[in-house]
């Protein structure tokens, strides 16, 4: 797979990798002949890289999606377990091994998992259920409609025979692949719609499911590592005298950092035989290190930056609409406001390692990875292997939410491994974890906007300012850096005439990635807030304020490039609004220092979210959180409950950063070192939580990160509302204190 | 609760008496052994004193059902009950624990079927899992303790375990019923 730089768009556009338009009753031909070489006892029927069905009768289903929390490890075999006809209790479902399918197939983030695969696995099971059928017909001598799938077994319509997969296996085996294949009436849906268990459920609560930190390669030895805490800097020099003598220690080895993609720090890596000893020896080690001419950088400066060139012109003019320029308007009608919110570290509780055995040619690697095929890429690049002798060995993630999109820690691993002739686990403790992420980009903007007498906004300007991640993966070179999705690109969605959306790139000497929401959660937080703003300075309903400019404005389609257009429907943005509203009680007359506030918006994987809080106002700044609503537009539902578990989460997630998390940095190192430091939502912040899904029959939209981004602006809404108005997060920063 | 508070509720209501500089200790070349009594079973390992139990349990027994989430004690990923008292196993070495009770998620119940984990799995409370084990011994922990917790009880010892995905609300519902399964 050629390297490729992954913007934002690009990950979308590998996600559905099968690519072009995919017609139905089609199947592509490069994945589904995954060779079906029968040894002359025919043990299995496996039509496609997805399903084996066994001679005795043992079906499996494979998930090429990685697991990290989100639930593909159910909701995918739940799709394909539907076209095959079969009792979803007794498949078994097997991660797919990393090779046995195309580039990109086990690509995972971009909320794209469902969305993207939902029709090649119905295929993928249709297929099978097809080749059954005519094994079925052929052997009882009739026409194949006279046979009829269901629950793992083909039954003939007329005599009520009847052959289980398991005897038909072989028989299929033997039959062409058909070119085209019938899929269910969504009506018809067994499987798909109905409430699953996790996959794994039993082996989390056993304590038996082993994630990448789990795993034990024999003969495995353990190293941490110190990297350089500036981004671009070099070792000068290592004492490792008294760090040697720390008993356990086998050996400590050196390596250079990276540039892009990954920008893998410069490091000391103490391997021992087990990570006590590493980490006691780690902090015998003495480094000075070469930090570079970027070290004196900080938050502080950075957001001072970002308020200086706010006021100037965008450097990218990404949207527009009308003329923003003719509009004019008396301050009276005119209102301009400022929004910021910091770094985000990812901070899964699984905190990151990997595993790897290498030398000069050969290279195995274990652990999670949520972009396999780039990883290996760039692994070869940096560590002098070639692509097809890496040896990779996905495993299950304690939490990603993008972490794992980024691969730092496996060129790193490599690299230390190339050093030692046994397997080495590269465990990051909680400060590493903390400090050599790929952080949320901090950003910040400006909006304004004109209405008329009549209170009808008439033009709207977002200037969104952030340290893009282009700039990381990229380079500062990068073409288009722009992230403007969720809403300050031309998948807006309010109906205003007039409209100017602009980007500018901000450079600074740390790493930043893909957080869970990306760019939506960064621009939906400004935009909700300031329509409700509006709202507020027309003494309208924050509400009814929304949906007049949503309903009445017809469905459209965001064209961002030749290649990519984004569907965006007002009308369903405006159904999660009110629905969140309805459940919420917005209407009825309001407790004692009660208030509400209210946000929504479109996510890309073509879902739409609206949060609704309550909250109780308990004194300056201090407040009580009463109630959750979420309302989901996400089109079919796959689980329901592995969707209200997503929503639930995304929630929790998305109210962390309202009220706590933040990274700050000075001389160009991160501060925060713990969970002390970076705070992280607890059980005691989170108040009742509801989840209402619109019953929708449109194709199914992804449900990872939908939930996240409306948290804060429905939460700053409903402060809002009670005589309070932040434009800055975290809350605790600007001295909010809670309750539940 | 300000960070102060958690830190001070951490050590004071879920930990054997450590004096601070347990997590310090000085060195040993010799590796001494230990026997431990892990659940309900005698296990043998040949480690320094100093390791923290989590290490000992994961990496020298195989039994990765606690988990490392911090080594500060700062997540509650690692909790075990050291004779049915909740536990931070990355804080406590594995010298103070020769000679306690030690039990891990792996012994919570011979089959799964503690009306922890029932209730966990009537729930389906997990997301990724890997911070379940310390949500349910913490719980496991405050039951031995109280069978009837108060509510600022269960708020107090549950606030004390992390969990990334967001999983609080339906471990409030569990804990809910948890409780009532046990007092059956």
């Amino acid at each position: 797979m050629k390297k490729v730089p992954i913007s934002r768009r690009r990950f979308i556009q590998l996600g559905a990798f099968t690519g072009s338009g995919f017609m139905l009753g089609v199947y592509p031909t490069n994945w589904v002949q995954a060779a079906q070489e029968l040894p002359d006892d025919c043990p299995y029927f496996q039509p496609n890289a997805y399903i084996r069905i066994e001679k005795n009768g043992s079906i499996t289903i494979f998930v090429a999606k990685q697991e990290s929390g989100q639930g593909v490890n159910t909701s995918l075999p739940m799709i394909v377990a539907e076209e095959m006809e079969v009792d979803f209790q007794q498949v078994h479902t097997e991660v797919a091994p990393f090779g046995s399918l195309p580039a990109g197939a086990h690509d995972t983030g971009g909320s794209q998992s469902v969305p993207g695969t939902y029709d090649d696995l119905r295929k993928a099971g249709a297929i099978a259920r097809t080749m059954l059928i005519n094994a079925a017909a052929q052997k009882w001598q009739v026409a194949p409609h006279l046979c009829k799938a269901e629950k793992g077994a083909v039954v003939h319509a007329l005599n009520g025979n009847r052959l289980t997969y398991g005897e038909l296996a072989c028989d299929a085996a033997l039959l062409p692949v058909p070119t085209e294949v019938t899929l269910k009436n969504v009506k018809d849906f067994n499987i798909i719609g109905k409430e699953q268990r996790k996959r794994n459920q039993k082996d989390i609560l056993t304590g038996k499911a082993k994630y990448g930190i789990d795993l034990q390669i024999p003969g495995m030895a353990y190293a941490v590592v110190a990297r350089c805490p500036v981004r671009g800097g070099s070792i000068s020099s290592v004492d490792d005298s008294e760090a040697k003598k720390v008993p356990g220690v086998l050996k400590i080895v050196q390596f250079e950092g990276t540039g892009k993609p990954m920008h893998v720090h410069a490091g000391v890596a103490v391997i021992a035989r087990n990570v006590w000893a590493a980490m006691k020896a780690r902090r015998m080690l003495k480094i000075v290190w070469n930090e570079g001419p970027n070290n004196h950088e900080s938050t502080k400066d950075l957001f001072q930056r970002f308020e200086q060139k706010s006021k100037e012109a965008p450097k990218q003019i990404v949207h527009t609409l009308g003329n923003v320029a003719q509009v004019t308007a008396p301050a009276k009608r005119s209102f301009s406001a400022q929004y910021a919110a910091p770094f985000l570290a990812h901070a899964t509780m699984e905190p990151v390692n990997f595993i790897a055995k290498a030398n000069a040619e050969q290279c195995e690697i274990w652990g999670g990875l949520q972009l396999p095929d780039w990883a290996v890429g760039e692994i070869a690049n940096s560590c002098k292997l070639k692509k097809e002798n890496i040896k990779v060995n996905l495993a299950l993630m304690g939490g990603a939410f993008g972490r794992r999109l980024q691969f730092d820690f496996a060129i790193e691993a490599v690299k230390i491994a190339q050093q030692f002739d046994q397997a080495v686990k590269v465990i990051w403790d909680r400060t590493d974890d903390l400090r050599f992420d790929n952080y949320r980009p901090a950003n910040f903007h400006r909006l304004q906007a004109n209405w008329d007498e009549k209170g009808q906004v008439q033009s709207w300007q977002h200037h969104v300012l952030t340290t893009p991640v282009a700039f990381s993966t990229d380079g500062p070179e990068a073409k288009e850096p722009a992230e403007m999705l969720g809403g300050a690109s031309k998948d807006f969605w309010y109906d205003i005439p007039n409209v100017q959306t602009g980007y500018t790139p901000v450079e600074f000497n740390i790493q930043c990635g893909w957080l869970r929401g990306v760019e939506p959660v960064v621009n939906v937080f400004p935009i909700e807030c300031f329509v409700d703003e509006l709202a507020q300075k027309q003494k309208k309903d924050p509400l009814q304020f929304r949906l007049s400019l949503l309903e009445g404005r017809p469905a459209f389609s965001a064209k961002f490039n030749e290649n990519w257009s984004q569907p965006v429907d007002p009308g369903r943005l405006a159904t999660v609004l009110k629905l969140a509203a309805e459940k919420i009680g917005w209407d009825a007359p309001r407790s004692k220092n009660h208030f509400m506030g209210i946000a929504g918006h479109l996510f890309f994987c073509n879902s739409y979210a609206a949060h609704a809080i309550e909250i109780e106002k308990l004194g300056k700044k201090h407040f009580r959180l009463v109630r959750i609503v979420v309302a989901i537009d996400c089109g079919v539902v796959i689980n329901p409950d592995g969707l209200r578990s997503q929503m639930e989460g995304g929630t929790v997630f998305g109210l962390g950063q309202a009220l706590r998390n933040e990274i700050t940095v000075e001389n160009s190192q991160v501060v925060e070192d713990s969970f002390y430091a970076y705070q992280l939502a607890r059980y005691n912040d989170v108040p009742p939580i509801e989840v209402y899904t619109v019953p929708s029959e449109a194709a199914p939209g992804g449900a990872g990160e939908v939930g996240v981004a409306t948290v804060a602006p429905a939460l700053c809404n409903a402060l809002a509302a009670a005589g309070m108005r932040p434009r800055r997060l975290p809350l605790q920063k600007a001295g909010y204190t809670w309750e539940t | 609760m300000t960070v102060f508070e958690f830190w001070r509720y951490t050590f004071k209501s879920f930990r054997l008496d450590l004096p601070q500089q347990a997590f310090f200790p000085v060195c040993r070349f010799i590796m001494p052994i230990f026997k431990l009594l892990i659940n309900g079973e005698s296990r043998t390992v040949d480690v320094e004193p100093d390791m923290p139990l989590l290490w000992v349990l994961r990496d020298e027994l195989q039994l990765t059902g606690t988990k490392f989430g911090c080594g500060v004690a700062s997540c509650g990923a690692c909790m075990v009950l050291l004779n049915d008292t909740a536990t931070r196993a990355c804080v406590t070495p594995v010298q103070i624990a020769e000679g306690q009770a030690i039990t891990t998620i792996e012994g919570l119940s011979a089959k799964g079927d503690h009306p922890i984990q029932q209730a966990w799995e009537e729930i389906n409370v997990p997301q990724c899992g890997y911070c379940q084990s310390g949500q349910m011994m913490t719980l496991a922990g405050l039951l031995k303790a109280n069978k009837r917790p108060s509510a600022a009880e269960i708020r107090l010892a549950m606030d004390g375990v992390l969990c990334r995905c967001g999983t609080y609300h339906r471990i409030q519902q569990a804990v809910q019923k948890a409780i009532e399964d046990y007092n059956k």
